[in-house]
């Protein structure tokens, strides 16, 4: 069943073709990559479906719901979370706060309990902590849990960005290049996790990643673009000897 | 040093993280609630005022240390507060109601606000935000039935159950809770998920909007919180001045409050009260420090501003976490004594955003 398919999407900037008549379909539980040579729109392809930016035509569905016109901030109650590509975190709070903000959508209290801060409130926030610190476990980043994110070495804010993810129990992950910056160790830790979040969280895992390894490793299914243009859909290794693919990565 | 030892994770929501918290705040509120028996009647006015810097400070670090919106209108606020509070006295409700009701519909002005501040950023809100500041000066002056023009209006005193409140010890007391009120409600606020939903767009805006943060409605609420505790402000300020007139509320005490929250510790509850204090006292020092200066200096005009003016500068450049950012490493420096090392603190080029490769 396919949970999230995006119908003939094209958007512009100016003159900037940056998506032209995209198409594809992301099966529930794979973890489909989307390579591409640098401004070929594969982060663009991401705010598409995060909703950041209007695309000019085209659908997109997510479990069985039209989400083409969906405003920015219902779609992580939809189910989708996402990182970002240069990490974008909240740099003065520690890292369990930024996690905790994962658990905003599932918030129950008004602004008046809150001011107040109820017992409602607190059984709330408490709830809310334990959950945080299941993903914190599962991520290992017990040993950072009360460190302001401005004093994180770069690996870990990756790690943490991934985490806050979690945080909103997601059906659908988009991970924008998660191994950039990450030494060649931290790279294999990922792969691992990846595999865990896929599988035992059940996560549909949608990447963008540049590391071929770690692409035919993790994932089920390669979209290749270029140009704003899918180039050809596929497992991995019917990808990595494609003709286009290769021409777009390496010229004629 | 102190290490916690956390046992639950309702430690972590407390507003005392351990003992020595309890006791130092215990102690802190001791004394100001029997330091009015003890010092001149001039000086209990004076911390009353300090009492209403530090209400107003903090709406306004709520709005600009946790949301990361500037306003340079909050005069404006405080004097809606205030006329509205005087308008209803004089049409005879009780000091609470009028109080409350000052309140909100402040609040539901700041709300009003927000809308239109909602596509600006930075400087472009700043602007604005003086720009309806400057609406509402002109407002004051010219809508003479309501506000009495630039004759201004009489504030009645201020009455509380059928008793008196406008001596100095008593007015003191009532400013002393409201202050109290309102740092509890913030620090509720702040550890709730509405407080934290701010402080994640101050931090990154399209990671907030990601993670499920309505950032319109946020950022309104968050106007509308900040006017409505400055609003309060300006009720109490109505009647610790006594008389209402449009030249109180001006574009010189917006850039007051500013500095306030600034050279207290922006993103800090205990710079409000720093910097209520120092925005308090600095005349008072200066007008001391005229007597031992030169004729020369002490008559300049306009030496008062200047002085703010060139601390703020100075704040801004050696310490921009301000007071508090101050105080957190004298702290740390006695906390580690022998082994302090000076490159904690170093400050590293950060970059703007813009200059961030994207």
């Amino acid at each position: 069943m396919s949970l999230l398919k995006m119908t003939d999407m094209s958007l512009s900037f100016g003159g900037v073709l940056a998506v032209q008549q995209v198409s594809f379909d992301v099966v529930e539980g794979e973890v489909f990559s989307i390579i591409g040579p640098n401004g070929a729109g594969k982060t663009t392809l991401f705010n598409l479906i995060s909703r950041l930016y209007d695309a000019d035509i085209g659908k997109l569905c997510f479990d069985d719901e039209n989400i083409t016109r969906t405003p920015a901030h219902h779609i992580a109650e939809l189910g989708i979370a996402r990182t970002f590509q240069n990490t974008e975190l909240f740099e003065h709070e520690t890292v369990l706060h930024n996690l905790l903000i994962g658990k905003h959508v599932y918030r129950k209290t008004n602004l008046l309990s809150e001011f107040c801060f109820t017992p409602r409130v607190r059984r709330q926030e408490l709830q809310f902590r334990r959950e945080a610190e299941d993903v914190i476990d599962l991520l290992n980043l017990q040993r950072y849990r009360d460190q302001i994110i401005g004093n994180l070495p770069y690996g870990v804010r990756k790690m943490v960005e991934v985490a806050r993810a979690l945080c909103i129990k997601p059906k659908l992950l988009l991970l924008d290049e998660p191994s950039s910056g990450l030494n060649p160790e931290e790279t294999e830790d990922l792969s691992f996790w990846l595999e865990d979040i896929n599988e035992e969280l059940g996560v549909t895992i949608i990447m963008v990643e540049h590391d071929m390894n770690l692409v035919s490793r993790s994932s089920n299914r390669v979209m290749a673009l270029a140009d704003g243009k899918c180039l050809a859909i596929g497992s991995p290794q019917e990808i990595q000897s494609n003709a286009e693919v290769l021409r777009a990565y390496l010229g004629d | 040093m102190r290490f916690i030892r956390k046992t639950s994770y309702g430690q972590d929501i407390q507003l005392f993280k351990h003992r020595g918290q309890v006791f130092w705040y215990g102690l802190l509120l001791a004394t100001v609630f029997g330091l009015p028996f003890f010092i001149d009647s001039f000086y209990v006015g004076e911390l009353s005022m300090v009492f209403i810097y530090a209400i107003a400070g903090t709406g306004l670090m709520l709005l600009v240390g946790y949301t990361g919106l500037v306003s340079l209108g909050h005069a404006a606020f405080l004097a809606i507060g205030a006329y509205t509070h005087a308008y209803l006295m004089t049409h005879g409700w009780p000091l609470l109601p009028s109080i409350i009701s000052a309140t909100l519909f402040t609040s539901l002005i700041g709300g009003l606000v927000g809308i239109p501040a909602l596509r600006m950023t930075g400087i472009y809100l700043a602007v604005a935000t003086l720009a309806f500041a400057i609406i509402i000066e002109q407002v004051l002056t010219h809508w003479v039935s309501v506000t009495g023009g630039f004759r201004g209006m009489p504030v009645p005193l201020p009455q509380l159950f059928g008793v008196d409140i406008h001596d100095a010890l008593s007015f003191y007391f009532f400013c002393l809770a409201i202050l109290i009120i309102c740092l509890l409600l913030a620090l509720n606020l702040l550890r709730s998920p509405t407080g934290r939903a701010m402080r994640a767009i101050r931090d990154s805006e399209i990671s907030a909007q990601s993670m499920g943060i309505h950032l319109a409605y946020t950022k309104t609420l968050a106007f509308a919180i900040s006017a409505g505790f400055t609003g309060l402000a300006g009720c109490l300020l109505a009647h610790k001045i006594g008389y209402l007139a449009p030249d109180g509320f001006t574009l010189l005490i917006s850039i007051q409050l500013l500095i306030l929250v600034v050279v207290g510790g922006l993103g800090s509850l205990h710079g409000v009260i720093y910097g209520a204090f120092f925005i308090g006292f600095l005349p008072q020092a200066i007008a001391l420090m005229r007597d031992y200066l030169p004729t020369k200096i002490s008559q300049i005009p306009g030496l008062e501003p200047g002085i703010f003016g060139l601390i703020l500068v100075l704040f801004l450049i050696y310490e921009p976490l301000g007071i508090y950012g101050r105080w957190l490493k004298i702290r740390h420096y006695f906390e580690e004594f022998p082994l302090y090392r000076k490159a904690t603190h170093q400050r590293q080029k950060s970059y703007l955003r813009t200059e961030r490769l994207r």
